[in-house]
């Protein structure tokens, strides 16, 4: 059976460009749909049973999100399709974290940078598809700093440079025990803190004495704990809201 | 001598005491509760106290008639509103009878009401004598004068009235009330055994103006219990108060090491002339008495001289001045009375005179020190005031006494000549007396407006500029950082110290900045200072907001550019790469697009910590090479952290990029090795590689190279490229001061005019 593919990209050149990307990946027969805004992504993913992907007898497998389309940002759609059973990537000329970052917390399971050459991409995708998903020096800073702040407001702090004064270091700790998709293992962080310094995975694994492919059950797991626990946020946010 | 300042000597400890909760502090309230009802009874009782006084005063004895002194010790009838004397001014008085003994004779000793004052021993067993004598025929309802060349006159004592209490007894009883009252706001104010002190000496003082205004009743006649009580008790509460100064002047310091030994002796002393006044006053030589007043008044000089020498401090200053103008006011006073006394006809006058001339400049004094850090101006009247009340009393006395004019005449002098010292000491005081200031107007000016200007160019030092600018206006002896909050700025300590808060927002925190001692320990802080504190420091939050507001404005702006060039030429570069003809084209515009990036990316973001830096760069190089093909050699050492400015990142970024790029594109490099390091703010970097690239002179120098050199020269570095054996180039950039580089604000801010 093919394996459906859908590509929301507004710029036609590098939308095909990103068709030819995914048929050089992968030896399956694929069927590429593609879409130019949210509008239309909306309908395919409709069709094929709506953005939960429960009634879809034959829902995608691999969504590429643009994050800059004209109708609106990549991000909602993610948001949408968090519990879509397909491995979405976003698609974007952003490298820098604060872009990335708020889209792997809407779900994303990896990123690809467009500018990038032909074979990196096509390398990059079947990393991602097979679990070990790239992440960037910036973005395990970010994560370190999600986590150990409980998955809080990390947006405002991360990095801005703001150092709280010594005396008002008193921060209100939560009464109830943090819940375990909300932390790290010491692993983890480790792996996270070698990640932030720009060792490369092969370095992590001999600094640690691990095998590399266990550095990336790491990563992955950790991804996981930030989709887990974004989701948490989100629900709870939701509840507060009235929406659920 | 001068009473001390209630808590001057807490010079050890600055907590804010309640005093000082009274300038505005939210507690206000509550802290005056009690208080305020304590104050109501204590006025009240005071109150009461002098009406029972004065009533009783009115309710005793008189003969309304005016008499006065001549040289040889005779005593002349002046005047007097009784039909009986209506004729008979100018004659002497010989003997005082009660109309049943045999009269007995009288001197110039009975108008001399002080014993306290008088000098001479059996002088003053006479004057008692006498007075006691006319008492008690007071008190028996008839009184027999003997005049000179007339038959004896009869006349019924009759009581004095409200009226015959005469003009000058109620400024004296307002002043009584006065000090009472200042002593019980001191002692309630701050419950201490300092105040204490204080309350002790305004006690004392407020009972000598009490006799004082006893004495100055008008007529002939005082009650009994007055002549013989005024000796023991008028020596008493000098000799206290002068007790409770002295230990009060020892103990302005914690350091002075026989300071406790000292006030000991000296209330021994004091204690033992006590007893024996009290025990038999007759015989306690006036010379004995007053020797030891002034001994006392050096030793209160000598104390506070210590106390300045151990411990510097304003206090200590301003202490030393008023104790030296009492100490020579009370050696004046001294002098006079000691010359006069054996001249019969002005001895009453000058006795009176000085002691009261005396009482007063004390009492003002007393009544100044709780408000010398209140205001400056208040200091000054108060000191200038004092100054002239005592200028001109004893001029007045000089004139009546030893040029025998007219009442009115002395008194025009006096206030003559007091004016013309008051315009002559005015410079002097304001100078000297009170604390010099040595900023001038366009001094303040200038040092605000260079603070304002360095906080707007460097806001991170806030702190230390606030520091600096409050040194420069105050020149405290220290500066601190004060555990104590405050949310202005204000006086503590009586004047000993200023708060100024520290952080640039009210709710940033309870610190505090505290200055100990203005001026190196010359002057006093007052509230003047206290508001220009503020005003100071509201005009360096308005420098910070303003150059908070335009750096948001500069960000803004950036991230807008930003974001268009990003989106709009990102967009079309993308769309060019992927339809490029050749592989080349399509590096090139990759690479293009790349520097776009860091463009973009540096308008956005504000500063990066290096070791970030170092672990992107060293990332993106990884992916890069692997996906040449190539090896990364990676070593990155710094010895600071260095928070990066966009100028720095942006070169570093950029330099890095091209040069691996060159080594790659050209050179088809299987390794390259980077090597950073940042030592002492001395930034080297080195890129090497074993491609195939020779002889770099030769060179055409393009887009890229001269990126390099611009960018490197950009962060005022050098560059060079060598040839490596056996294969490869090798390029170093050494950036000798990179620390110092790219912070355009900052150095702008440098050279601002200092």
């Amino acid at each position: 059976m093919a394996v459906k593919v859908l590509i929301l990209e507004d710029n036609p050149v590098a939308r095909s460009f990103l068709c030819r990307v995914v048929r050089e990946s992968f030896s399956d027969t694929i069927v590429i749909t593609e879409a130019g805004d949210l509008e239309s992504a909306r309908k395919q993913i409709l069709l094929t049973g709506g953005s939960q992907g429960l009634h879809g007898t034959d829902p995608f497998k691999l969504i590429l999100v643009d994050l800059e389309l004209p109708d609106g940002n990549g991000m909602e759609l993610l948001a949408e399709l968090r519990h879509y059973p397909a491995t979405k990537i976003v698609t974007t000329l952003y490298s820098d974290d604060d872009h990335l970052f708020p889209a792997l917390q809407c779900g994303a399971d990896g990123y690809l940078l467009k500018e990038d050459r032909f074979e990196v991409l096509v390398e990059e995708l079947q990393k991602i598809v097979r679990g070990q998903p790239p992440l960037s020096p910036a973005i395990a800073r970010r994560l370190l700093t999600h986590f150990r702040l409980g998955g809080g407001n990390d947006l405002h702090l991360a990095d801005s440079g703001f150092t709280p004064p010594a005396f008002s270091t008193s921060k209100p700790v939560p009464i109830e025990k943090q819940l375990d998709h909300e932390r790290l293992t010491p692993r983890e962080t480790e792996v996270l803190t070698y990640l932030s310094k720009g060792f490369t995975i092969k370095e992590i694994a001999s600094l640690m004495g691990i095998k590399w492919f266990t550095v990336n059950d790491h990563i992955k797991s950790i991804y996981k704990k930030l989709n887990v626990s974004s989701r948490a946020e989100a629900a709870v946010l939701a509840s507060k809201q009235g929406l659920v | 001598m001068s009473a001390p300042l209630p808590g001057s000597g807490d010079t050890s400890s600055f907590e804010p005491s309640s005093l000082d909760l009274a300038s505005g502090a939210p507690e206000f309230g509550a802290w005056l509760g009690w208080r305020r009802r304590a104050l109501a009874t204590v006025a009240l009782l005071a109150c009461l106290l002098l009406f029972a006084f004065t009533r009783w005063l009115a309710a005793t004895p008189f003969i309304d008639a005016q008499w006065s002194a001549r040289a040889d010790g005779a005593v002349l009838l002046q005047g007097s509103n009784l039909p009986a004397l209506q004729d008979l001014q100018g004659r002497r008085l010989l003997a005082l009878g009660d109309g049943l003994a045999a009269p007995r004779p009288v001197d110039a000793l009975l108008l001399h009401r002080s014993p306290r004052w008088q000098v001479d021993n059996s002088a003053r067993a006479q004057q008692l004598a006498q007075q006691q004598w006319l008492a008690s025929c007071l008190a028996g309802g008839t009184v027999e004068l003997l005049l000179e060349g007339h038959p004896p006159v009869r006349l019924q004592a009759q009581p004095r009235g409200f009226a015959g209490l005469g003009l000058v007894i109620w400024p004296l009883l307002s002043l009584v009330l006065l000090l009472l009252l200042f002593a019980a706001v001191v002692v309630l104010a701050r419950p201490q055994w300092r105040s204490a002190l204080f309350a002790l000496m305004a006690l004392c003082q407020a009972g000598n103006l009490a006799f004082i205004a006893l004495e100055t009743l008008r007529g002939l006649g005082l009650p009994e219990v007055a002549a013989s009580a005024d000796l023991p008790w008028r020596l008493a509460l000098d000799l206290v108060t002068a007790a409770a100064i002295v230990q009060a002047f020892w103990q302005l310091s914690d350091k002075l090491p026989h300071a406790r030994a000292a006030i000991a002796a000296t209330w021994a002393v004091v204690a033992t002339v006590l007893l024996w006044a009290l025990l038999d006053s007759a015989s306690l030589p006036w010379s004995v008495a007053q020797g030891l007043c002034l001994a006392l008044g050096v030793e209160a000089l000598v104390a506070v001289q210590q106390a300045h020498r151990a411990e510097p401090n304003p206090y200590a200053i301003v202490m030393r001045r008023f104790a030296a103008v009492g100490l020579f006011t009370l050696v004046m006073a001294t002098a006079a009375v000691v010359v006069s006394a054996h001249r019969p006809e002005m001895a009453y006058g000058v006795a009176v005179g000085a002691s009261v001339a005396w009482y007063l400049f004390l009492a003002s004094l007393l009544l100044l020190t709780p408000f010398l850090s209140r205001s400056r101006q208040v200091l000054r009247e108060f000191a200038l005031l004092a100054g002239i009340s005592t200028v001109a009393a004893s001029v007045d006395l000089l004139f009546a006494a030893v040029f025998s004019t007219s009442a009115f005449t002395s008194l025009a002098l006096a206030v003559f000549i007091a004016l013309a010292v008051y315009a002559g000491a005015r410079q002097y005081l304001l100078q000297h007396l009170l604390g010099r200031s040595l900023l001038t107007t366009e001094r303040t000016f200038e040092l605000l407006y260079r603070a304002a200007r360095d906080v707007q160019a460097r806001p991170h030092r806030y702190p230390q500029r606030q520091a600096q600018l409050l040194r420069e206006l105050f020149e405290p002896l220290e500066i601190g950082v004060a555990d104590t909050g405050t949310a202005r700025a204000r006086v503590t300590g009586g004047g000993a110290a200023l708060l100024v808060p520290l952080a640039a927002g009210a709710a940033d925190g309870p610190l505090a900045v505290q200055l100990r001692f203005a001026q190196r320990g010359q002057r006093l802080f007052t509230q003047e200072d206290a508001r220009l504190a503020q005003r100071v420091l509201e005009q360096l939050r308005r420098a910070v907001a303003y150059d908070e507001a335009v750096e948001r404005g500069r960000h803004e702006e950036r991230q807008r550019i930003a974001q268009d060039l990003h989106d709009d030429i990102g967009a079309r570069l993308l769309t060019l790469m992927y339809q490029s003809p050749t592989k080349e084209m399509e590096n090139y515009i990759r690479h293009t697009l790349q520097d776009l990036k860091t463009l973009t990316r540096g308008l956005a973001a504000t500063e990066h910590l290096l070791s970030h830096a170092a672990a992107e760069w060293k990332a993106d190089l990884l992916q890069r090479l692997k996906a040449a093909e190539a090896q990364l050699g990676w070593s990155v050492q710094f010895d600071e952290d260095l928070r990066l400015s966009v100028v720095q990142w942006s070169a570093l970024t950029r330099v890095l990029r091209e040069l691996v790029t060159n080594a790659l594109y050209h050179g088809h490099a299987n390794r390259i090795d980077v090597v950073m390091t940042l030592q002492g703010g001395a930034l080297a970097l080195s890129v090497s590689d074993d491609g195939q690239g020779r002889d770099p002179v030769t060179w055409a120098h393009g887009l890229g190279l001269g990126g390099v050199r611009k960018r490197v020269k950009l962060l005022g570095g050098r560059v060079q490229w060598v040839e490596r054996q056996p294969r490869g180039i090798a390029c170093d950039v050494q950036v000798p001061r990179f620390s110092d580089v790219g912070k355009g604000r900052s150095s702008t801010a440098e050279q601002a005019p200092r």
